[in-house]
Parts: C-alpha cells; sequence; structure tokens
C-alpha cells in the first residue's frame, strides 16, 4: 500500500472569502417564491407591457419596434380629453371628498356622539357594497324620467335634470357617487389619526383658553397631516386610475364627457384591441402618478 | 336503384353519426339572439338526442369582450358556439386568425350558396370561412298606430325625413311634448347615424376596406338628419335600456332598428298587442332609399371546442335549415339570412301582435335595397370616434356635419393608419 504523496500544503489564502461564500443563503431561500412570484406575475407583464407600447400590436406578434403608439399619442384628442376629464375630477372632487371626510372624522371622533361604532360602521358600509350594485342605484336615482333625484327636483319646484345625457351633470353624478363611496373611507383613515394625538395637548390649550375652532385649526389639522397627505396621495392615485364609476354609471359618456384615462385605456386595449396603444396610455398614467406623488411629499410633506 | 341503396347507407351514416355525438354544447349569446337559439334546440334535440346544449345570455357587449379576452388568452374559457355581430367580426380574423375554427373543414363551403354572397364577406378572411351567417338586420319604422292616429298621422304617408319631423310636430303638440317620434342612443352609440348613413350608402370605411370615407356626402346628409330631429325636437335621448322603458311607458310613437327589435318590442310590452305597425324607414329625398342594415349577426366555432361536431351540428340545424331559421324569426324576430328561410309560407303570415299586418313581408321586401356596407377590423375604432363626434355636433360644437365628419374622418384615420378617401 502507497501513500498518495500529499500536495504541499496550500498556504492559508489571504485573501478573505469570495462574495458567493460570505453571503447567507438561508434569508434568500425564504424570499425565494416571493421573489419567483414577484418576477413572473410583476416584473415580467412590466417590463413586457413597456416593450409592447413600442410596438403595432394590431399587426400581431411579429410587428417590428417603432414609435407609432408613442406619437399617436402625442396627437391623440381623445387622450386629451380623457386627461382632461380626470383632471377635473382630481381637482374638485378630492378636495370636497377630504373636506367631508375631515369633518366627518372629527364628528365620530367627538365624546358627545353616542353609538360611535355603529355611526362608524355606517360611514365606512358604502365600501363594502359591491361596485355594479352601487353603480346600478346610481343610474336609478339619476334616471331622467323615472329617478328619485328628479322626482324631488320637480316636488321642490325645480325643473329636472337630464342627469346622465349632458356633460355637466353626468360629471356631476360622478363626483356625487365617488364621494358617497369613498368619504367614510378616508373618514375612518384621519380617525385614526386623530385618536394618535395625545388629549394631553387639547387639555393644555383649553387651559390657555383656546376655542375648539381655534384648537380645530392650531392643533388637530397641524398633528393631522401625515393621516391627510396619506389619504391624499391614495385618492390622487386612485383618481388617475379612476375606472368602475364611468365604465358602469356613465359609460363615459355622454360622447365621452365622462372618459377618464382609466376607460379610456379600456377601450382601447379590450374593445379595439390594440394592446401597444393602451400600454402606451398605462405607462403615460403611471408617471403621471409618480410624478404627482412626488410633488405632494415635496410640498406637504416637509418635515416628515 | 343504385342511387336509392347510395341515398338509404348516406341516412344510415347520418343517423349512425347523429347518434354517437354527444355531450355539452355551451353557446354564448345575448338577448334576444340567446332566446332565439333556444328555441331551435328541441328540433336539434330530435335529431341529436344525446348532446346538451347550453345557452348563456351574457349580454351583448360582455360576449364581445369576453371573446376577445378569451382569443387574447389562446382560446382559455371560450364556448363551443359563439354569436358574434357582423360588423365586429374581422377584428378577430384579423388579430387571432387561429381563435376560430375554418368551417370549410366541417362542411360549410357545401352550404355557402345557401346564403347571400354579402352575407360571407365580413365572415371571411382569405378562403378561411370563420362563421356562419345567421340574421340580418333590415332597418324599419316600429310605430303605435294609436298614438299615430290621435295626434293625425299617417305612417303610410311618411316617405321622407322631412315628412317624419313634420310628424313629430303633431306628435309634439298633440302629447304636450311627452311622446317623442324615437329614442336616440346619442353620446353612447351611433346607431341611428350608422343606419341613415347605411342608407345613403356610406359608411365609415370603403367596401375595400382601404380608406375612411365618413365624410361623404351621404354620411353628411345622415348627420344633418339626425341633427334636423334634434332641433324639432321630435326625438328624446336614451340607451338600450332608456328605449325599451320608454316604449313601456308608451312615451314612444316609433322607434327605429333592425327587425330584430320586433321581437325586443314584443316581448318586452306584450300589453301593446295590436296597438304597433311597422313601415319602411323615411328616405333621405322623395323617391330615394328606403332600406338600411344594422346588426345581423353570425355563430363561430372557437377552436378550443371540445366538441366541434356537435357545436357545428347545432349550428347548422339553427342556420342552415329552413326550419331551425323560421323558428327564430316565430320566436324573436330574427329575420333569416337563409334564402331559402326568407320565402317560407311564414313570411306571408298577418302578425296580430302588428294589428294584423305581414310585418315580415314588409320587412323582407327591403332587403334588395340595403346597401352594403363593411365593418373591416377597424369597426370599433371607428364607432368610438363617430359616437363622441355625433353627440358634439348635436351639442354644437361644429358649424356643419361637413364640418365635424372632417373632423371624424381625420380621427379615424389617425387612430386606424387608414387614409382618408379623396
Amino acid at each position: 500500500m502507497t501513500t498518495v504523496p500529499q500536495p504541499p500544503a496550500r498556504p492559508h489564502p489571504v485573501r478573505k472569502a469570495g462574495w458567493w461564500a460570505r453571503t447567507p443563503k438561508a434569508p434568500y431561500l425564504f424570499i425565494l417564491p416571493y421573489l419567483i412570484i414577484f418576477l413572473t406575475f410583476w416584473a415580467w407583464p412590466i417590463l413586457s407591457s413597456f416593450m409592447m407600447s413600442f410596438k403595432d400590436s394590431r399587426l400581431g406578434d411579429t410587428a417590428p419596434f417603432g414609435l407609432a403608439n408613442w406619437s399617436r399619442l402625442v396627437q391623440d384628442e381623445f387622450f386629451r380629453t380623457a386627461l382632461r376629464n380626470t383632471l377635473v375630477i382630481l381637482v374638485i372632487q378630492v378636495p370636497l371628498m377630504l373636506s367631508l371626510a375631515t369633518v366627518l372624522a372629527v364628528a365620530l371622533n367627538s365624546k358627545l356622539l353616542k353609538a360611535a361604532g355603529w355611526f362608524r360602521f355606517a360611514f365606512f358600509a358604502p365600501l363594502v357594497v359591491g361596485t355594479v350594485a352601487y353603480s346600478a342605484v346610481f343610474r336609478l336615482l339619476f334616471n331622467t324620467d323615472f329617478g328619485m333625484v328628479n322626482r324631488g327636483l320637480t316636488g321642490l319646484g325645480l325643473p329636472a335634470v337630464d342627469w346622465l345625457n349632458q356633460s355637466g351633470p353626468a360629471m356631476t353624478v360622478l363626483i356625487l357617487a365617488m364621494t358617497w363611496r369613498w368619504t367614510g373611507y378616508n373618514a375612518i383613515i384621519l380617525l385614526a389619526g386623530l385618536q394618535g394625538i395625545s388629549e394631553d395637548v387639547y387639555e393644555a390649550a383649553s387651559i390657555d383658553g383656546a376655542t375648539p375652532w381655534q384648537q380645530f385649526w392650531k392643533i388637530t389639522l397641524p398633528l393631522l397631516r401625515p393621516s391627510l397627505l396619506f389619504c391624499l396621495v391614495l385618492s390622487v392615485i386612485g383618481t388617475l386610475q379612476l375606472f368602475t364609476e364611468p365604465a358602469l354609471i356613465t359609460n363615459s359618456g355622454p360622447g365621452n364627457s365622462t372618459m377618464t384615462l382609466g376607460t379610456y385605456l379600456y377601450q382601447q386595449g379590450f374593445r379595439s384591441f390594440n394592446f401597444g396603444y393602451a400600454s402606451a396610455i398605462a405607462y403615460t398614467v403611471a408617471a403621471i402618478a409618480a410624478i404627482f406623488s412626488v410633488v405632494q411629499l415635496r410640498l406637504f410633506g416637509r418635515d416628515e | 336503384m343504385k342511387k336509392l341503396a347510395l341515398l338509404t347507407a348516406l341516412a344510415l351514416a347520418s343517423a349512425a353519426s347523429a347518434q354517437s355525438l354527444s355531450g355539452t354544447v355551451t353557446v354564448w349569446s345575448w338577448d334576444a339572439a340567446a332566446k332565439a337559439l333556444e328555441s331551435t334546440i328541441p328540433s336539434f334535440n330530435k335529431k341529436y338526442p344525446n348532446v346538451k346544449v347550453n345557452v348563456v345570455d351574457l349580454g351583448n357587449q360582455n360576449v364581445y369582450d369576453r371573446g376577445l379576452a378569451g382569443c387574447a388568452a389562446g382560446g382559455a374559457d371560450m364556448p363551443d358556439v359563439y354569436s358574434i355581430e357582423n360588423n365586429e367580426a374581422e377584428v378577430f380574423w384579423a388579430r387571432f386568425p387561429n381563435c376560430f375554427t375554418d368551417l370549410n373543414t366541417l362542411g360549410a363551403d357545401k352550404l355557402a350558396k345557401n346564403f347571400p354572397a354579402f352575407k360571407w364577406t365580413e365572415l371571411m378572411a382569405g378562403n378561411k370561412r370563420f362563421a356562419m351567417p345567421w340574421d340580418s338586420g333590415p332597418v324599419v319604422i316600429f310605430y303605435r298606430r294609436d298614438l299615430y292616429q290621435q295626434a293625425g298621422v299617417n305612417a303610410n304617408a311618411i316617405k321622407t325625413w322631412d315628412d317624419f319631423i313634420a310628424a313629430g310636430k303633431k306628435v309634439n303638440a298633440k302629447f304636450d311634448g311627452k311622446v317623442k317620434m324615437g329614442v336616440v342612443a346619442n353620446g353612447q352609440d351611433d346607431e341611428w347615424f350608422r343606419m341613415l348613413a347605411n342608407q345613403n350608402n356610406c359608411f365609415y370605411f370603403d367596401n375595400a376596406g382601404t380608406s375612411v370615407t365618413v365624410n361623404k356626402t351621404g354620411c353628411v346628409d345622415a348627420l344633418t338628419t339626425i341633427k334636423k330631429l334634434y332641433d324639432a325636437q321630435v326625438v328624446a335621448t336614451g340607451d338600450w335600456g332608456g328605449q325599451i322603458t320608454s316604449f313601456k311607458a308608451g312615451r314612444s310613437a316609433s322607434a327605429m332598428f333592425g327587425a330584430w327589435y320586433e321581437g325586443t318590442i314584443r316581448t318586452n310590452a306584450p300589453d301593446q298587442k295590436g296597438k304597433w305597425g311597422v313601415y319602411p324607414m323615411p328616405a333621405n329625398k322623395a323617391g330615394g332609399v328606403r332600406a338600411a342594415n344594422l346588426g345581423g349577426s353570425a355563430l363561430a366555432l372557437p377552436s378550443s371546442s371540445k366538441n366541434k361536431a356537435a357545436a357545428y351540428a347545432f349550428m347548422e340545424n339553427a342556420l342552415a335549415t329552413t326550419n331551425g331559421q323560421v323558428t327564430m324569426l316565430k320566436s324573436q324576430g330574427l329575420v333569416p339570412s337563409l334564402l331559402s328561410a326568407t320565402k317560407d309560407s311564414y313570411v306571408k303570415v298577418a302578425q296580430p301582435y302588428w294589428g294584423n299586418q305581414k310585418v315580415w313581408q314588409t320587412i323582407l321586401d327591403t332587403l334588395g335595397d340595403v346597401p352594403q356596407a363593411r365593418g373591416t377590423q377597424y369597426f370599433q375604432d371607428a364607432r368610438q370616434v363617430m359616437i363622441v363626434v355625433q353627440a358634439d355636433y348635436i351639442k354644437g360644437k361644429y358649424k356643419t356635419a361637413k364640418e365635424a365628419l372632417d373632423d371624424a374622418a381625420k380621427k379615424i384615420s389617425s387612430a386606424t393608419g387608414l387614409p382618408v378617401a379623396k
């Protein structure tokens, strides 16, 4: 039996172990399932739709890359209409809803209120109602000939309004419906914010002789800013993606006077089956939402 | 003798295969069309007792939306028989050439001559036949005899759109503006424009599908007429559901649609039996064409169907036999496109609901005058533009119909890439 001659012992490595050896594997193994799902169902579609926006998908899978969709987007009057309608809703509905929600949250937080839990549920309830059902009810309420709203108006001696067949009134119905649905939701978030404000602050203020009105403006609102900012950012993003209400209540009409970015995207993607163009619209909406969010954080989130 | 033996053998063979067909055939359709297909199931099951047919009424827009989504997903969740409107059909063949079965492989080429040639135009791509013609939608005016009479209007004297407007003014005066001559889906759909444009031999696109023709004279006249109807306040505005509500409540003296609306009126307002009648649509000018087509559908067979033989047998029984087509005409008023069915004796029967008028004769008599129009694969793009332009023009955004349609042509052209015709 011969012994295999051992190679001379290598000098102890001076270099540290490689990056691979140094990195602990276990944590990555644990998040691997999520990573795989993320890459397959999020990252890939996002990338793929970005690439699709450079193809005229109507020509089939073999369409060459080009800027056809993007140059159409720049000139597209309907896209501008959709953008304008969305911004109108943003500028009118979001502040209206958030002011109402703030008032509601303060009221719900009041110690004078009996059965507070029941009221909180009641104002949150619209969100639990199925969107199709609630849209159908709004369509009925605002029906020109048989709707309750017009019955009420004529009962008061006011003229009936052709709600869903005229631009301005149709937009009004949309804004009312969205406010009905989302005010309670925002009020609950704000209520949580209110409950985070310490009682001591109010106590000190009343000892110093501050009226409730002053307390609201000088204490409640400033301390509520993080919650308000959160609601604002969520509402703005939600409005930019708005789809359900204009699709189900007004069907983007009359004409395209309540067409939003969301319904226009749907129309291009699923009626005309032009996925490439729909992707270009989707990316534009995402970019606008990002810009809005940054601006809001800069403007209202300074010392946070 | 030889012939007889051959015939017997054939009959035996087909009887044998009829017995061997089994399983379930799922059909997607909408409203009256779905009910019509259901009415053909008994005759189908007489021939094929082992096949169970399941007609699902998804509503018109949903069938289209889910069909496109299913094709995009490689045929996932598609039914065995799929209903499709002729005008909207070409987008499917253009974007998803593999989503549907070429019916020639199942024997449809042998049936081709039993249908008018124009019905096949939108259903074929190259030599492939992707759907079988079902019904057509010759446009007529449905009217309330009693309301016209009370207002002193004679339906037979309405020969042009100007006559129609004059009649509408009488109706307005009589009923204090509470009853209108029609309900237009302005802002929701452009079907009135399409009917009037088709009547004037004009459409979004030319019949080769290569250029945009929506700003030609015939279309300009069509849009001008719609504006006149609004200016004279003889029409109201309402969508599909609103129109039904309106005639049920007795607030529509008339309605204009493809003849398939017969079933919608008859089944939604059974209490108005005997009060309704039909007359051909008014012409643009005295002596002009009084016919147009709106809608008209076909049945297609998705490639993903696991029961193609049975699905095809169902389509053949419903669409390619006189009995099937006449059954659907009786039950829901679907106007047959099968040539032999248009000559069936039922067509000449007086209809009690329609005040014993032979309405099918009136309706089918217009068929020969209907100018051809082609939806192309860009039908929806063009329709979305036209809905908006029509609503804007009615609202007063454009000075003239020509200006409105020039703008529409420009927009359709930029959306589709097709040039505006010179």
